[in-house]
Order: structure tokens, then C-alpha cells, then sequence
């Protein structure tokens, strides 16, 4: 029985870990045991029962297309970014905000102007925390 | 043995009517397919996990281990709603294709 197992082994060798890959494994592996116990008690010999069950398993293509194709954009992962890009953006904006208010009491104390620039800036962050928010 | 291409596009069709008679495990629907057909059509089984884990996915069924069987725990396959209606939709469309494809081959000499 152990010759099943390795080649099962074998198949899954370029498959990316996974708790999902561990249990097609284990279920490939289960079924493929009782089926070649069933060829034993069919009349076959133990050697022409794992061999006939092995070609019958087939090409692992398949499988492998079902498991590796969603690795990218763990959607919890995506979330971090997003949060990150909103924060970046809240202290980019204040720091910006901030220099237009220095700059505006230090040489024109006369004339209030910074609140149109302050408008113009806000739109980033705002725009960064409906980003965040569709997602969650 | 029949070429497979054509069978394949309802591989899930195949497999969901085996699923609503009652819950199977994996070798057992390969076992009822190859009986059913009288061996003219043999469902590789990676094929067959494949197509499980499509129709997980897509919540056409749904999965649960079952009793201890000589040494392992077998995980058996149950249809859900949504796969009994798409199982539904599925045989309706293959009616209507059934017909269309006899229009043309029905009558060849």
C-alpha cells in the first residue's frame, strides 16, 4: 500500500500547502486503498490492483487548477493595505494642511487663504476612506 | 471506451444525480458511474475530485465525514438546495440539446 502513497505523494508534490491540499490528499488516498481492495477481492493481484489504480487516477492537472488558482488577494491582507493607504493619506493631508496654515499666518496674517487649498487636499483622504469602507 | 470531451461538459450533471439519490463518497460514485455505463465510461478519479471541489465551491454540495470505515474516516458528498435546482435547470437544458443535436443526427443512413 505504501507505493499509492508515494505516488500520491508524488502528484502533489508541485501543489502549493494547504489545509485544502492535506484533505484531497487524505480523501484521494482513502478512496484509492478501498479501491484496490476491492480489485484484491475482485481476483487481481496486489501488484496489478495498485497499478490499475494509479493509471485510473489520472492527471493531477486538474486538481491543481480547482486549488492554486485563488492564492493571490487574501482578502484580509487587502484589507490591511487599504487601511494603511487611508492612515497615510489622513497624516499626509494634515501635514500638508498644516504648512499652508504656516505659511499663510506667517506672511500674510491679513488675508485668510488656506481654507481653498485645505478643500483641494481633503478630497485624498476622503477618497481613501470610501475605499476603505467598500471593503469592508 | 467513449470519448470523454463530450461527456465532460456534464460531468457535474452526473455527478450531483448520483449526489440527490443519496449522500456518497468519492469512490463510490466512481464505482456507480462505471456500473451504471457498464464500464463504457470510467470517470478518472482526479477528474472526479476536481469536479467535487467545483461544485463546493459553487455550493452545489456540500461535504461531511462519516462513519469510521477500516481504518479511515470517509468524506461523503450531500446535495444542497441550490444543487438540486441547478440539477433541474441542468436537465431541462440537456433536453432541449438532446433535441437538437437528433435533429441533425437522427436519419443518417
Amino acid at each position: 500500500m505504501s507505493k499509492i502513497k508515494d505516488h500520491v505523494e508524488d502528484l502533489f508534490k508541485s501543489i502549493p500547502d494547504s489545509e485544502e491540499k492535506q484533505l484531497i490528499k487524505q480523501e484521494i488516498l482513502e478512496n484509492l486503498e478501498e479501491k484496490v481492495a476491492d480489485l484484491i477481492t475482485q481476483g487481481k493481484e496486489e501488484e496489478d490492483a495498485i497499478n490499475k489504480a494509479i493509471v485510473d487516477l489520472g492527471d493531477i492537472g486538474e486538481i491543481e487548477k480547482e486549488l492554486g488558482v485563488k492564492q493571490p488577494g487574501h482578502p484580509e491582507k487587502k484589507r490591511k493595505t487599504k487601511l494603511l493607504d487611508l492612515a497615510f493619506s489622513v497624516w499626509g493631508s494634515a501635514l500638508i494642511i498644516a504648512l499652508f496654515v504656516f505659511i499663510n499666518f506667517y506672511y500674510t496674517p491679513d488675508v485668510i487663504w488656506f481654507v481653498y487649498p485645505t478643500f483641494a487636499v481633503l478630497w485624498w483622504p476622503l477618497a481613501m476612506y470610501y475605499r476603505w469602507l467598500r471593503l469592508k | 471506451m467513449i470519448r470523454s470531451d463530450i461527456i465532460r461538459g456534464h460531468l457535474e450533471s452526473i455527478i450531483l444525480r448520483l449526489i440527490i439519490e443519496k449522500d456518497r463518497y468519492g469512490y463510490e460514485i466512481s464505482k456507480e458511474i462505471s456500473l451504471r455505463t457498464n464500464n463504457r465510461f470510467q470517470i478518472k478519479e482526479a477528474t472526479l475530485y476536481a469536479v467535487f471541489q467545483r461544485l463546493e465551491k459553487k455550493e452545489l454540495i456540500a461535504s461531511y465525514i462519516g462513519d469510521i470505515s477500516h481504518g479511515g474516516r470517509r468524506k461523503y458528498y450531500t446535495i444542497t438546495t441550490l444543487g438540486k435546482a441547478y440539477l433541474k435547470e441542468t436537465r431541462k437544458e440537456w433536453q432541449e440539446t438532446k433535441e437538437i443535436i437528433d435533429l441533425f443526427m437522427e436519419g443518417l443512413e
